[in-house]
């Protein structure tokens, strides 16, 4: 298992001051998928942002590294970056809709990666657009090749946008949310095709999500968030059964299960929560 | 006041269909809410749990009377609200509030949290007077948790959290007495979710509050709910107390439902493992190509048209003559006598695109088993009833299967589970036709099949008109088979009658065996 992202130390910052990432660390190897979990605000799509160079304009990486296969991301030229992403680096987005351009036939917008990045020919990438949509278990994928995003649910927007992540082989998926805008029955379904494809592709996963079900269920490690620091880093059998963070096991106890009747569930409690702002802001104070 | 808070008996709420419009003239109306009964006693929380679509949203604003319903009845506090006036409601507004699922939509920008807060209060005339008004709102903001602190600010000066708290405080300042909460705590943080539920929780205690909790996360729906209802397609496919429903769910649906939460525990085979249930899938009539034998009266004709009605994208319409015409152009003719392996072969190899089979036709003697003067009747019945539905099924498995998959519905009797004298002989083949429809089911499980065994009651036809107890009509029956097919009950009982013998069989069966006895 060789390593294919490397977080270190990573610091993002708001240009005018203050810190939105706080010097967080995480290792991803071929073929493992890494959950990046915390509530809103606790900076894991800012994480998600900065591996993707596509960070906001208030917002930069003040220190740290990213690296990927050995180079860091963060030294390369815009150019060289860009001949990275969406080949080596790809992204499954949160909302399907927003992910495909509504104008577009799917086909073309799923020959658009291969051949500017592949150098395929339109017939040649016709061809393995087929092969992928009937890799993600579309129905009629002939049919589907010649429909607009708007043509189809939102289950089936999802197994296009997974099918164009996978398109060009990239040794890293950044998906952000992939399923949060799903029904339930459909995001098992989504999870399960994720999970397959990366298994088939060796393909190492960073996964946002604020959901711990569904990273119990798909990752293999998982960071805990909170105000931008981490809280909990290990392996997914650690953090779901021998959880050290007070926030953690909080948040675990803050989550309502089918199986359980409502005295079981109990709110965060405001002081765990205010120990980490306390955290967060000694490090600015030592961090300007 | 005795009786339920919220009385709902067969509500139905129908929208033109606009994707479906023709050119001129209006679009044909789908049911979005269909047949819904439910009662809420004081104090009594429900949750109304479906995925998109299912009409939850639909059914919750039909309670407040946001949407006219098309049929059916509304009561609420013994009064009848069904299609009662804007000048009848006001008074009743007060009592029966609504708390939205977006906060950021639902409250105005413009105005202050405060005067949010109080503006039902006014307009609902709980009080006239504007100060006394914000005192009112002051005392639910502290109610919600918010502080009155707040009632300075505005909207977008809170977070979503904040926003919700904003609504159930707007909710709570006219002090009613059931509020319906849709989706409200689903773009929440699972910390600040937990607070939300905490306090809706403790405002029904301490207020004696009822409450409709409209969500699609069952696992949220399970803190506050003391009653559970599953919604699919407009309509109920379980209910019942929430520990019974989702500690022993009846139905697939719910089933699978509760299958596919991610719960946060460890289970590495939970990905991979296909829904329980027993291998009956959910069928989708939708697009699907039927073929229906026993099509020229009862309820193959019906099912001719609800298939139609349901988006089939075509009907083969068997009959023994051949004959018959459609006004819709999706029906096609087959001339079909199930009892012909000739007219099987024939039909299997010019309706090769079927994907879903209903074997409805059958033939009923009216004869006893011992009977000496009607001794061919029980081959008869046999021969069409069980080799007839037998035969279709061997020749269509295959062509369903190539196909990729789809349905096999095979119409048997509630008389399959106990025998009725009066007619002894179609009770037995009905009998065969309900064990092989269950054999059948094993074989094809693996190959993407569902095969559906419907055990209707009696059913208002030509057939059953010498029979005595009380018929259903043939278009509540097939509605019901239909629904079930999508909801994916293994074996369909449609009809009051059906239900009816299938409780009592499982509560008393000496005592059923008893009274079809007493029928001959």
């Amino acid at each position: 298992m060789s390593l294919i992202l490397d977080i270190a130390g990573l610091r993002v910052s708001l240009r005018r001051g203050g810190h939105l990432v706080r010097d967080v660390s995480l290792q991803v190897a071929t073929g493992q998928v890494h959950g990046l979990v915390g509530e809103s605000g606790a900076g894991k799509t800012m994480i998600a942002k900065a591996v993707l160079g596509i960070l906001p304009d208030a917002v930069r990486v003040s220190t740290g590294s990213i690296g990927f296969k050995g180079t860091d991301l963060l030294s390369l030229s815009p150019r060289r970056f860009r001949a990275l992403l969406g080949r080596e680096i790809a992204m499954i987005p949160q909302d399907p809709l927003t992910g495909l351009n509504p104008s577009r036939r799917i086909v073309a917008q799923m020959t658009d990666t291969l051949r500017h990045h592949l150098g395929q020919s339109r017939g040649e990438a016709r061809g393995n657009a087929l092969r992928l949509l009937q890799e993600v278990q579309i129905r009629d994928p002939e049919k589907v090749l010649d429909r607009y995003p708007h043509e189809l649910s939102g289950g089936m927007r999802q197994r296009v946008l997974i099918a164009m992540a996978f398109a060009t082989e990239p040794s890293l998926i950044i998906a952000d949310e992939p399923t949060t805008a799903l029904d339930v029955t459909v995001q098992k379904q989504i999870l399960r095709l994720i999970r397959q494809m990366q298994e088939r592709h060796g393909t190492a996963v960073l996964f946002v999500t604020h959901d711990l079900g569904v990273v119990a269920k798909i990752c293999h490690q998982v960071t805990v968030l909170h105000t931008g620091q981490v809280v909990e880093q290990g392996s997914i059998d650690h953090v779901m059964s021998n959880a050290a963070a007070p926030f953690t096991r909080a948040l675990m106890a803050a989550t309502p299960r089918y199986d359980q009747p409502a005295d079981a569930l109990h709110p965060v409690p405001e002081a765990v929560h205010q120990t980490l702002r306390d955290a967060a802001r000694t490090f600015d104070g030592r961090n300007p | 006041m005795t009786g339920p808070l919220l009385q709902v008996r067969d509500l139905t709420l129908s929208l033109p269909d606009r994707s479906r419009a023709p050119l001129f003239g209006r679009p044909p109306l789908v049911d979005i809410v269909n047949g819904i009964s439910l009662d809420l006693a004081v104090g009594q929380s429900l949750g109304i749990v479906g995925e998109s679509g299912s009409g939850k949203t639909s059914l919750g604003r039909c309670l407040v009377r946001l949407y006219p319903p098309t049929s059916g009845t509304i009561r609420f506090g013994g009064t009848d609200i069904t299609d009662a006036s804007e000048a009848v409601m006001r008074p009743i507004r007060k009592d029966l509030q609504m708390i939205f699922q977006d906060p950021q939509s639902s409250l105005n920008p413009r105005r202050t949290v405060g005067q949010i807060v109080a503006q039902p209060v006014l307009a609902l005339s709980v009080e006239t007077d504007r100060r006394a008004a914000l005192k009112r709102a002051d005392a639910a903001l502290d109610r919600a948790g918010l502080g009155h602190a707040f009632a300075a600010r505005y909207p977008h000066e809170l977070s979503g959290g904040q926003r919700q708290r904003v609504g159930i405080a707007r909710a709570i300042a006219t002090e009613p007495r059931l509020i319906v909460a849709d989706e409200i705590v689903s773009g929440l943080d699972v910390s600040t979710q937990a607070q939300i539920l905490a306090l809706l929780n403790d405002l029904k205690q301490d207020m004696g509050l009822s409450l409709i909790f409209i969500s699609h996360d069952l696992s949220v729906v399970r803190v506050l709910a003391d009653q559970v209802m599953v919604m699919l397609g407009g309509r109920v496919v379980e209910e019942g107390a929430a520990s019974a429903v989702f500690d022993h769910p009846r139905h697939a649906y719910t089933r699978e439902l509760i299958d596919a939460v991610p719960l946060p525990v460890i289970d590495p085979e939970w990905l991979n493992a296909e829904q329980a249930g027993g291998g009956t899938k959910m069928a989708e009539i939708k697009g699907q190509t039927v073929l229906v034998t026993g099509t020229s009266r009862g309820i193959g004709k019906v099912f001719v048209d609800q298939l139609l009605a349901a988006g089939a994208a075509k009907v083969y319409a068997a009959t023994r003559s051949g004959g018959g015409s459609h006004a819709d152009n999706r029906v096609v003719p087959v001339k079909l006598d199930i009892t012909s392996a000739t007219d099987i072969a024939a039909a299997a190899r010019d309706c090769a695109d079927v994907t879903v089979l209903v074997n409805n036709a059958g033939i009923n003697h009216n004869s006893k088993l011992l009977a000496t003067d009607q001794a061919g009747a029980a081959a008869a019945e046999m021969e069409t009833n069980y080799l007839g539905t037998l035969n279709m099924c061997r020749a269509f498995a295959p062509v369903i299967t190539d196909n990729g998959g789809g349905a096999i519905v095979n119409m048997a009797s509630i008389l399959a589970r106990v025998n009725l004298p009066l007619m002894g002989s179609l009770c037995a083949s009905k009998a065969a036709v309900y064990s092989m429809t269950q054999g059948i089911r094993a074989e094809l499980a693996s190959q993407g099949v569902a095969v559906f065994a419907v055990l209707p009651g009696a059913v208002d036809t030509d057939m059953t008109k010498d029979f005595p107890p009380p018929k259903a009509a043939p278009a509540d029956i097939v509605a019901e088979v239909l629904a079930g097919m999508q909801a994916g009950e293994a074996d369909i009982y449609p009809g009051d009658m059906a239900k009816g013998v299938s409780g009592g069989l499982a509560a008393d069966r000496p005592g059923v065996i008893a009274e079809m006895a007493g029928y001959v």
